[in-house]
C-alpha cells in the first residue's frame, strides 16, 4: 500500500533497478546493489537501515552523485543525477567542516558557490545556524566546537542550500550516546521546521525507529530492498516505552531473518 | 544578620567544595621562562670557548684561523666601518641588501611558479602524467651544474643569480605542492563538489587550502636552498653580494671576514625561515589546533 501510494507525481526522488556492481582484481565482481527500487515523496524522513556491507552507503553516495549506478535508473525530480550538487547535500559522519573557516564562514561558503551576494549570505548563514541553536557560536572557530555542534554546523551548511534531498551518512556515529539523543531531537525538530526531506543512514535500530516516517532496510547481497516500516508512532517519541521496545524488535527480526545464515549467527 | 545565615547555610550545603583545594595555574618564573633560551647558548658559548681555546693553543696559524674576537672585531668593522677606510669597512648593509634582493626575486618566482604548476599537477590526472615525469627527471640534475648553462643564457651578474635561486627552490616548493594537493583531504574536496564548486574555485577555495601544511614545508625548503645558490651564483658569477665578499675576503686571505661572512649567511638563512614560520602560524593556526586535537 505505501508503495502504491508513494508512486505518484510528488516522489522527488525515484531510483528504478538499480544496480551497483564493483570490480576489483583480487575480489573479482561485487554486487552490492541489485535491483533496488525506492521512492521518496517531498518532505519525507526516510532511514535507511541495515548490517555493514548492505549497500546503503553505496545508495547514499549514488544520490548523492558521488557514485554512479551500473545500471538502473536514479532521478531526483524527474532528472537523472548527474554528479554531487546543492541540491543533494550531503551530512558526512566526520563533519567535513573546512576547518580554516568559522562556524558561519562555512556554512557561507556554499552559499558564496551559489553566487548569493555577500551580505544576503551573512544574513542566511546566521538564520541557519539560529536554526540549529548555534548562533552564538558563528565567529568561533570550527575546530573548537564539540562534535555535537560540529555537526550542527554541517546540518546548517546543508540545509542552507535548501537541497531537495538532505542526505546524513551516519552523522551522529561518532558522538557519545548522550550527545546522539539530543542531536536526535534536534534533528526531528529541524526536520519539522524546515519540511527537509532526509535521508538518514544508520546501522543502529534505536536510531531509525526514533527518526524514522518510514524504514526501509537492506541486507547485503540481497536482490532489491528487504524490507520496509512505516512507523506512526507519535512524536515525540520515547526509547524506553513498550511500543518503541516492540517497533524495534520488528525491524530487528526483519533484518536478521533475510541475512544469511552466517551473518545471522553473529547479529545473535 | 540574615546575609550571614545565608552565607552559614552554603557553607553548611557545600563543604565539600570548600575543602576542596584552589587549583591555580601558577605562573612560571622569569627564570623558568628563559630557560630554553639559556640552555640554547650553552652549546654554541662552548662552542666559542673551544674556538678560542684551539686558537690560543697555536694549532693553526691566526692568519688561517682568526679568534672569536678578531672574527667579531672584523664583522664590526664590516657592518659600522666607515666607508672610507676601503676594504671591506661599512659594507655589509650592501653586500645583504645585494644578495637578499636576488634571494627575494628568485624565491618569489620559485614560489609563484612552483604552486600555479603544482596544484594543477597534483589535481588533474592528466596534468599529473605530463609534467610528473619531467620534474623528477630535471629534479636530481644539482643546480650547480646549470651554472654554464645560465651563464649562457643570462650572463654574469643579477639575472643569472635569480635564475639559479629561483631554479634550486622551485623543486622542493612544485614537489611539495603537488603532494599537498594530490593528499588534501578528500573528505573536503567531497564537500566542495557537494556545495557546487568546480574547476579553479575548487581549487581556490577548498583544495588549496586544504593543501597548505604541505606548501609550507616546500617553501620552507625552497628557502634554506634560495642561500645555498646565492652564495654559489655570487661565488661564481657576480661581483656583489656577501658570497662573493667571502669568496673575495678568501682570496686576500681575510679569514677573519671569510667567518663574519659565514655568520652573517647563517643569521640570514635562520631570520628568513622565522619569517616563513611566523607566516605560516598565521595561516595555519587552524592546522596546528587541529594536529593538537588530533594528539589528544
Amino acid at each position: 500500500m505505501p508503495s502504491n501510494e508513494t508512486r505518484d507525481s510528488d516522489a522527488i526522488l525515484r531510483c528504478e533497478r538499480l544496480d551497483r556492481t564493483f570490480v576489483s582484481r583480487d575480489a573479482g565482481e561485487n554486487r552490492v546493489l541489485q535491483d533496488i527500487n525506492f521512492e521518496m515523496r517531498k518532505g519525507e524522513f526516510v532511514v535507511l537501515i541495515g548490517p555493514s556491507g548492505c549497500g546503503k552507503s553505496t545508495l547514499l553516495n549514488i544520490i548523492a552523485g558521488f557514485d554512479r549506478q551500473t545500471a538502473g535508473l536514479a532521478l531526483i525530480d524527474g532528472r537523472p543525477i548527474a554528479g554531487p550538487g546543492p541540491d543533494k547535500a550531503m551530512v558526512f559522519q566526520d563533519y567535513a567542516l573546512l576547518p580554516w573557516l568559522n562556524a558561519r564562514e562555512n556554512i557561507e561558503i556554499g552559499l558564496k558557490m551559489q553566487r548569493m551576494p555577500a551580505a544576503q549570505r551573512t544574513e542566511t548563514a546566521l538564520r541557519f545556524l539560529e536554526l540549529v541553536g548555534l548562533a552564538e557560536a558563528a565567529e568561533r572557530p570550527v575546530y573548537k566546537l564539540s562534535g555535537g555542534m560540529q555537526q550542527r554546523v554541517s546540518i546548517a551548511r546543508a540545509l542552507a542550500l535548501e537541497p531537495k534531498v538532505l542526505l546524513m551518512d551516519e552523522p551522529f556515529g561518532a558522538l557519545d550516546a548522550f550527545q546522539r539523543a539530543i542531536m536526535h531531537k534536534e534533528l526531528v525538530r529541524i526536520w519539522r521546521a524546515t519540511q527537509a526531506t532526509i535521508i538518514f543512514v544508520t546501522h543502529s535500530l534505536e536510531e531509525a525507529v526514533f527518526l524514522g516516517e518510514r524504514v526501509v532496510a537492506m541486507t547485503p547481497r540481497a536482490v532489491g530492498l528487504t524490507g520496509e516500516l512505516r512507523i506512526d508512532m507519535p512524536r515525540p517519541r520515547d526509547p524506553l516505552s513498550p511500543e518503541f521496545a516492540a517497533v524495534k524488535r520488528r525491524l530487528f527480526e526483519m533484518i536478521t531473518s533475510h541475512l544469511t545464515e552466517e551473518v545471522a549467527v553473529f547479529a545473535e | 544578620m540574615s546575609m550571614k545565615s545565608a552565607d552559614a547555610a552554603l557553607r553548611a550545603t557545600a563543604p565539600a567544595r570548600a575543602a576542596a583545594p584552589v587549583r591555580t595555574l601558577a605562573r612560571p618564573s622569569l627564570l623558568a621562562s628563559l630557560a630554553p633560551a639559556l640552555l640554547g647558548l650553552v652549546v654554541p658559548g662552548a662552542f666559542l670557548v673551544l674556538w678560542w681555546g684551539v686558537v690560543a693553543a697555536g694549532v693553526f696559524p691566526p692568519s688561517v684561523l682568526p679568534s672569536p674576537f678578531t672574527v667579531a672585531a672584523a664583522a664590526f668593522d664590516w657592518a659600522f666601518g666607515d666607508p672610507q677606510n676601503g676594504g671591506y669597512s661599512g659594507t655589509l648593509a650592501q653586500a645583504i641588501w645585494a644578495s637578499g634582493q636576488r634571494v627575494l626575486l628568485g624565491y618569489a618566482i620559485a614560489m609563484a611558479l612552483g604552486v600555479a604548476i603544482g596544484v594543477p599537477t597534483g589535481a588533474s590526472r592528466l596534468m599529473g602524467h605530463l609534467v610528473d615525469p619531467f620534474i623528477h627527471l630535471l629534479r636530481p640534475i644539482p643546480v650547480t651544474a646549470w651554472v654554464p648553462l645560465s651563464l649562457v643564457f643570462f650572463g654574469f651578474g643579477f639575472k643569472g643569480a635569480v635564475f639559479l635561486v629561483a631554479l634550486g627552490s622551485f623543486f622542493p616548493i612544485v614537489v611539495n605542492t603537488i603532494e599537498g594537493v594530490r593528499g588534501a583531504n578528500r573528505s573536503l574536496v567531497k564537500v566542495g563538489r557537494m556545495l557546487g564548486a568546480r574547476g579553479w574555485r575548487l581549487l581556490w577555495y577548498f583544495i588549496l587550502p586544504a593543501s597548505l601544511p604541505s606548501v609550507f614545508v616546500g617553501l620552507r625548503l625552497g628557502m634554506g636552498i634560495s642561500w645555498v645558490l646565492i652564495i654559489v651564483a655570487e661565488m661564481m658569477s657576480v661581483k656583489s653580494g656577501i658570497g662573493y665578499t667571502l669568496l673575495d675576503a678568501y682570496s686576500f686571505g681575510r679569514f677573519d671576514v671569510v667567518i663574519a661572512a659565514m655568520i652573517v649567511l647563517g643569521v640570514m638563512g635562520f631570520l628568513s625561515d622565522r619569517v616563513i614560520v611566523a607566516v605560516q602560524s598565521v595561516a595555519l593556526r587552524w592546522h596546528r589546533e587541529v594536529s593538537i586535537h588530533a594528539e589528544q
